[in-house]
């Protein structure tokens, strides 16, 4: 009797507890992957809907403009008149070519002087330098990158401007260019000298991680051939490690073009064109970047022009760090895929 | 033969000179910092709300704007972390190499190169949707205008973890890379589900990284100005109600504004509209000195994951 | 210099080794060396005759490849490495703090255990050991000693239409062959190869040992090798380490076929 009363009634049940549980714990697993999905998802959607957010802003501006945005440089006079102009009859008509120049000029100087500083800086943390030292350059490159923007602004404010003001400039200078702008330090050399700052330890960085990952039989089989140290690492290691440190100069780039408060406070905060014309008063110039425009104009965003205005100075920001995003990789896989690394 | 020894000997000169450079640079900044800091640092400018005048005395202090760190690099790494440590999890995990993983790997790589005044305007066009209107606060008063004002720190803290996400997802993605693939079959082999095997084995294992991608976004976070800048605004004391360190006014200060140290910085710079370098001098010692901080515990924490590995 | 530029590759007839008063080209003598306090080398005396194949053999972990890297003074690059006693190539002592390490080098090739070209492509393999060696070559210069040399290692005919690829994409038995030619470019005297077939198929070994046995005619080899077959087929001379120790040495034909000591018996019997 009670043996099937066990085979009848028990047996069944244990079973039938099993599969809800294992269903049960099939579901969470399953929910748990869709919430873990989802979440990843959002992360993916949230950069879409910045580049349309940021383009949906921006269109009047160059809607009106057309292709004037970009070959067009009047920005400061359109602000002024924008700002005045009545709500009803707002002007929608901006050039931003200065703009951009202030961008590429201050950029591509900072990477002119950071590329090299930086790589040289790498190979002596890398194969120059050991013990202590070594341990301070590394802890210098890391605090250097940690430091925040607003510091190297500021630092650049009170000691890079007098430095310009007194070193380059004059009184007959100023007076010369008073009809194009101010000559005050304030200026694009201000900007790449702060910007190289800011720069140089991204440089480092991934030249640094790039060298290290060089294997050590490339400079074994180059000491016996006979070449020095030194002409091992200029023409075996770090050409072994240009995908890495091309990496490195485009994030520098980047992240050069993107900054916005350093430069706004060291810059000029006016838009110039700088003309090559003026001789090494190119570089003096007060210039305005992309970035730090938007910074600067900042408290007149409540007209919907100049917020649109500004919100143009955002697409193009965002379509050249986009661009460059996407290219690190192509120029990394290309240069390794050449060199026959992968 | 000379010739060549000249150019090997330049060359070493120059990359000598770039190494010293930086190192100059980096003590540089800070002792600069500290000569001319250190004097407006005292326990009173720490402990005091800042004044908004065009005088040094009776500018008061740094506490408002240190809280308005906090409170942004707090809510900043709140909303980041989840979502970073699920995208990792995600990522390292479950993704299968199709389309839809390749374009999630390209959308973190872009969103980490955009800059972060972009992401600061992104907020601006996002938050002063009246719909998003109760982060922030509407803007009244204003005939036929329906916006939202867009400023407020939880709209900043949102802005802050949008800007860190591609950087803490790495990280964690990288940590739990790194946790050894016996876990995982020792785990699933007990009989332990995915889910099991992730929360209770994998994410524990990879704790350090994940620690070390929340110093790293504290890091970024607490010095950022533009999104403070846009989404913060350039108010230097707290706007909710008042005193706004009153726990019941915890909401009220979320929804309203205030500063950072960083905008802080800027405000009393030259560039800014207070002009009192020396008062921004002495922030950015403070500032600095957190950061110090915050990158000794960093290498702390991957020292001590060293030591245990060995 | 300048002489020493004309005089170099094609027009120089071969690189014979520079002879000491009795026909040797490295002579070593009382040889100890250290890793920190292990000591890895003991006692070893050795004279190699030049045009001869040398092989090293022994037990992993025995002191052979150590032995083989002082003759290019490669230890150097080890930081806790010490060495005693003398090493003779040519009347210079080589161990002796005042030895131009980069001139050595370009006397006493060398070859890894895995290819290592550079990640460039074959001809600038080739190009960067001239340019750096001989800043003042003709760039038509250049290209003939690269071709010749190419030709030197036998692999010239297989890779010719390939010479401005990447050098990592040929197979590793290739590349081992251009790390040889890009070893001779130097115009090296005596050729050191570190277990040169280690990672290579048996086929791409037989090509390697027949340029071996080539080469020989013009230059001093030496090389280590965990092949005992090997080491039968090529060498003239062979020299049995153990524990550090230089067991046994003499000619290829005699120490196969009779050993003299037990210990290399059960060596050669894999009773190791």
């Amino acid at each position: 009797m009670a043996k099937i009363f066990f085979e009848d009634v028990v047996k069944p049940t244990v079973f039938s507890k099993t599969k809800i549980s294992f269903n049960l714990s099939a579901l969470y697993d399953k929910l748990w992957e869709y919430a873990i999905f989802s979440l990843a998802a959002t992360g993916a959607i949230i950069i879409v809907l910045i580049f349309v957010f940021i383009f949906m802003k921006a269109w009047p501006v160059f809607q009106a403009s057309g292709l004037k945005v970009i070959t067009t440089s009047n920005f400061e006079e359109q602000i002024r008149h924008a700002y005045f102009a009545p709500l009803d009859e707002q002007l929608w008509e901006f050039g931003l070519l200065s703009l951009i120049v202030g961008s590429l000029t201050t950029a591509l100087g900072a990477l002119f002087i950071a590329v090299p500083a930086g790589v040289g800086t790498a190979v002596i943390i890398c194969e120059m330098s050991s013990g202590l030292l070594k341990r301070f350059l590394e802890a210098a490159t890391r605090l250097l990158a940690a430091i925040p923007s607003v510091i190297y602004g500021l630092v650049g404010l009170m000691v890079v401007i007098p430095l310009i003001s007194d070193r380059l400039l004059n009184v007959e200078l100023q007076i010369k260019y008073l009809e194009y702008f101010q000559l005050n330090g304030y200026s694009m050399l201000a900007g790449i000298i702060v910007l190289s700052f800011m720069i140089v330890p991204l440089v480092i960085a991934l030249s640094v991680d790039a060298i290290n990952a060089v294997p050590r039989k490339y400079r074994e089989a180059s000491l016996a051939l006979g070449i020095t140290k030194w002409r091992t690492i200029i023409k075996v290691v770090i050409p072994a490690a240009k995908s890495g440190i091309l990496a490195g100069v485009i994030l520098a780039a980047g992240r050069g073009i993107g900054e916005a408060i350093a430069l706004s406070m060291v810059s000029g905060a006016s838009a110039n064109m700088p003309s090559l014309r003026h001789g090494f008063v190119f570089f003096l110039t007060p210039v305005l970047p992309l970035a730090s425009a938007i910074i600067n104009k900042s408290q007149a965003i409540s007209v919907p022009s100049i917020e649109a205005a500004l919100f143009s100075c955002g697409v193009i920001l965002l379509v050249i760090c986009a661009f460059l995003s996407i290219s690190t990789r192509i120029v990394e896989s290309a240069v390794r895929r050449r060199q026959g690394l992968d | 033969m000379i010739k060549i020894k000249i150019r090997d000997a330049s060359q070493q000169l120059f990359a000598w000179v770039s190494a010293l450079i930086t190192l100059a640079a980096c003590f540089g900044i800070i002792l600069f910092l500290l000569v001319k800091g250190h004097g407006a640092v005292t326990l009173e400018f720490l402990l005091t709300d800042p004044n908004p005048t065009f005088q040094a005395e009776g500018a008061g202090g740094i506490l408002a704007p240190m809280a308005g760190t906090f409170i942004v690099t707090l809510t900043g790494v709140v909303i980041a972390l989840p979502w970073a440590i699920a995208t990792a999890t995600y990522l390292s995990e479950y993704a299968k190499k199709n389309l839809a993983t390749a374009y999630l790997k390209l959308a973190i790589d872009v969103l980490s190169g955009v800059p972060t005044i972009v992401i600061a305007i992104f907020g601006v066009a996002l938050f002063t949707n009246p719909t998003l209107g109760f982060l922030s606060s509407m803007i009244e008063g204003v005939e036929g205008v329906n916006k939202a004002f867009g400023k407020s720190f939880l709209v900043c803290g949102i802005g802050m973890a949008i800007m860190v996400l591609p950087y803490m997802i790495k990280t964690c993605e990288e940590a739990i890379k790194a946790v050894p693939n016996a876990f995982r079959e020792a785990s699933l082999a007990l009989g332990a589900s995915k889910k099991i095997t992730i929360t209770d084995v994998v994410l524990p294992s990879a704790r350090r990284g994940i620690i070390t991608a929340i110093i790293l976004g504290m890091g970024r976070i607490i010095g950022d100005t533009a999104i403070v800048w846009l989404l913060l605004g350039g108010s230097i004391r707290m706007t909710g109600q008042q005193p706004w360190w009153h726990l019941s006014n915890w909401l009220s200060t979320l929804q309203n504004t205030g500063s950072t140290l960083t905008t802080y910085i800027f405000l009393n710079s030259p560039a800014g509209e207070g002009n009192k370098p020396e008062l921004a001098f002495a922030a950015s010692l403070v500032l600095v000195v957190i950061i110090v901080f915050l990158n000794a515990a960093a290498g702390l924490i991957g020292f001590m994951g060293k030591v245990k590995e060995e | 210099m300048g002489n020493v530029l004309v005089e170099h590759p094609l027009s120089k007839t071969n690189g014979s080794a520079p002879v000491s008063d009795d026909g040797c080209a490295i002579v070593v003598e009382n040889v100890n060396a250290w890793y920190g306090r292990k000591q890895v080398l003991f006692n070893v005396d050795m004279q190699i005759k030049k045009n001869e194949i040398m092989a090293f053999i022994g037990p992993s972990g025995c002191g052979k490849t150590t032995l083989l890297r002082c003759f290019n003074r490669m230890n150097d690059i080890i930081k806790s490495f010490r060495l005693t006693g003398t090493i003779k190539i040519g009347d210079e002592d080589i161990t002796s703090k005042n030895t131009d390490v980069l001139a050595l080098r370009k006397k006493v090739g060398m070859v890894f255990q895995q290819p290592n070209p550079f990640p460039m492509s074959i001809f600038n393999n080739l190009r960067l050991p001239l340019a750096e060696n001989f800043p003042d070559l003709e760039k038509a210069k250049i290209e003939d000693i690269i071709v010749q040399k190419l030709k030197d290692a036998n692999i010239y005919t297989e890779i010719k239409d390939r010479l401005h690829h990447s050098a990592l994409r040929i197979s590793g038995g290739q590349q081992q062959r251009l790390c040889i030619a890009r070893m001779l470019t130097i115009d090296p005297q005596i050729l050191l190869f570190d277990e040169p077939c280690a990672s290579l198929d048996p086929l791409s070994t037989k090509k390697i040992e027949d340029l071996l046995l080539q080469l020989k005619e013009k230059y001093t080899v030496v090389i280590v090798t965990h092949n005992i077959e090997q080491a039968r087929r090529i060498a003239d001379n062979v020299a049995f380490f153990y524990t550090g120790k230089l067991v046994e040495m003499g000619p290829a034909k005699k120490l196969f076929l009779a050993p003299e000591t037990e210990m290399l018996e059960r060596y050669l019997s894999g009773k190791f």
